[in-house]
């Protein structure tokens, strides 16, 4: 069933800049889809219009099997969750229990009720130690799993994510990478991602659409994607470093290689059958004292 | 600048940060009526002097106590002086500045002097209380005490992005710095201007932003405030005793001067 079935929509700003050409787009349930796309490529856009911060001009949205302009504001955003790029735009309360709690609140549930999801949220994304802290005391990678915690709180099936991994250090980006892959297949929750950061993509994305100037490039899994260099070109992006790697071996040495590896375990794989079996050492890491 | 507003301290645990902060806040009001409506300095001054003792105690760092009180204590010195030489009859001493003379007066001096004890009292009184109760603590017991939403409301999220706004501030500023933005006054003028600019810009668009977070949250106009515990029998008896201990100091300072 389609948790999001966007048909034929068009966005223009009020001052003429269209964003959205008629897009199409559409999420499965538990599914995990990445929107790639350039600066200005209209990520920002689609995902206002998915949560109703943007009103459609012309096109049809819908949320499961309601369409969006027929959802009260509590029906919405129990369905679909936002987390934005930054946290200080999302983290407004003196406290992370506090701030968590402000959407169970506004849904006027019990306190027990509230208290539950709290801790739940919390503990979902690794935080329950921060739960008395002050927001501005915590670090940027908190403050990142905090603000998701406060979005999860409302138990939306659909989350969606604006550059989730922004400013994140390697170890933070990983880390909030497993913590999406997690809640989308244990917790069965899709999970939409909007971003231009595309190395760990193949490894967590059933899908991904590329965007560009407010149309959709192309959609599929990575692998279709990533093969089409000229149109990742086109929508200024970049292949994953390690396809880029293979793909300028193939291109300018003729290293004989099948497609081309999305994954570094990929690469290795097809590298590992063209290196003679003399020179591999197997076991290696084992060997070592 | 940060250290202002720094509320680290509130956060340690010790013996007055476990206090509910409902009866912190009517031991403070209470402190601070009885410091207002002293007639004498003794009151406000041991007010001060137990204020300061126990912030010692609590190791809070003098830069930090400094920087609270350095504008209160200038307050405090304009007071007297304006007070000393405007108000009262009896002469103690006079100076002659460019030509004009100014007299100093024993009633002014006494008048300038209370005022001053008042506003050290006061001040250290509330200064206490923010060294011991985070901000987000004082907000929930005064909506329990049925303060209006709506200044709530403003003054949790002034508190919240008062750091967001302190740290672009201080990234802007160190920008315009790096690039001589400080090196002449005229230049550090328009710099500064630009920098007054750019905040308002800021938090005009941080506003905007938060807005439609706290929407997708089910935000409707009214903040939600979490419920308080009933108080405990330990902070009930705190409460009685600072009360007492206040009201006895007023009354006496009133029967010593009556």
């Amino acid at each position: 069933m389609k948790a999001i079935d966007v048909t034929g929509v068009r966005f223009t700003y009020d001052d003429g800049t269209e964003a959205l050409s008629g897009i199409d787009f559409h999420v499965m349930e538990g599914e995990f889809v990445a929107v790639l796309g350039s600066n200005g490529s209209g990520k920002t856009t689609l995902i206002g219009l998915l949560v109703g911060l943007l009103k459609a001009k012309t096109g049809r949205i819908s949320i499961g099997e309601r369409e969006i302009g027929s959802l009260s504001a509590e029906e919405l955003y129990q369905r679909v969750g936002l987390v934005f790029q930054n946290p200080t735009d999302q983290l407004f309360a003196a406290t992370v229990e506090e701030d968590v709690a402000f959407g169970p609140r506004n849904l006027n549930l019990p306190e027990e009720e509230i208290q539950a999801r709290v801790s739940e949220a919390l503990a979902a994304v690794a935080a329950l130690p921060l739960r008395s802290r002050a927001i501005h005391h915590l670090s940027f990678g908190e403050q990142k799993r905090v603000s998701l915690a406060g979005v999860m709180a409302m138990r939306p099936s659909v989350l969606i994510l604006d550059e989730p991994t922004a400013g994140l250090d390697p170890a933070g980006e990983a880390q909030m990478m497993q913590l999406l892959k997690k809640l989308n297949r244990e917790e069965g929750m899709t999970v939409i991602l909007a971003t231009h950061s595309v190395d760990m993509l193949p490894l967590f994305a059933n899908r991904i659409y590329v965007l560009d100037h407010g149309r959709v490039l192309q959609e599929g899994p990575s692998e279709e994607i990533f093969c089409h260099q000229e149109m990742i070109d086109r929508a200024k992006l970049r292949l994953p470093y390690v396809t880029r790697l293979m793909y300028e071996m193939k291109r300018h040495d003729g290293v004989p290689i099948d497609g081309l590896p999305l994954t570094i375990g990929e690469a290795r794989a097809q590298l590992l059958e063209l290196i003679p079996k003399g020179l591999i050492i197997n076991g290696l890491e084992e060997q070592k004292p | 600048m940060f250290d202002l507003f720094s509320d680290i301290f509130t956060y340690r645990d010790n013996a007055l940060t476990r206090i509910d902060p409902r009866v912190k806040l009517v031991i403070a009001l209470a402190g601070l009526i009885a410091v207002v409506t002293a007639e004498r300095v003794v009151l406000p001054l041991f007010v001060f002097g137990i204020c300061l003792a126990t912030v010692a105690a609590l190791r809070i760092p003098a830069k930090l106590v400094a920087a609270r009180l350095a504008a209160p204590l200038s307050i405090v010195a304009v007071l007297v002086v304006i007070q000393t030489f405007v108000t009262g009859t009896t002469p103690i001493f006079a100076i002659t500045i460019g030509g004009w003379q100014f007299t100093a007066k024993a009633e002014g001096l006494r008048q300038g002097a209370l005022l001053g004890s008042r506003v050290l009292g006061a001040v250290s009184a509330v200064f206490l209380l923010s060294v011991v109760t985070p901000a987000h603590r004082i907000f929930q017991a005064l909506r329990w005490f049925r303060i209006s939403r709506n200044w709530l409301e403003i003054a949790i999220l002034m508190y919240r992005y008062i750091f967001v706004l302190m740290d672009r501030v201080s990234d802007l500023a160190a920008a315009q710095r790096l690039r001589l933005g400080y090196t002449a006054r005229g230049r550090a003028l328009r710099s500064f201007t630009a920098l007054a600019g750019a905040t308002i810009i800021h938090s005009l668009e941080q506003s905007q932003r938060t807005h439609d977070a706290m929407r997708l949250r089910g935000y409707r106009g009214t903040m939600p405030f979490g419920p308080m515990p009933a108080l405990g029998r330990r902070d009930r008896l705190i409460l009685i005793l600072c009360l007492i201990g206040i009201a006895s100091a007023r009354l006496l300072e009133w029967g010593v001067t009556g």
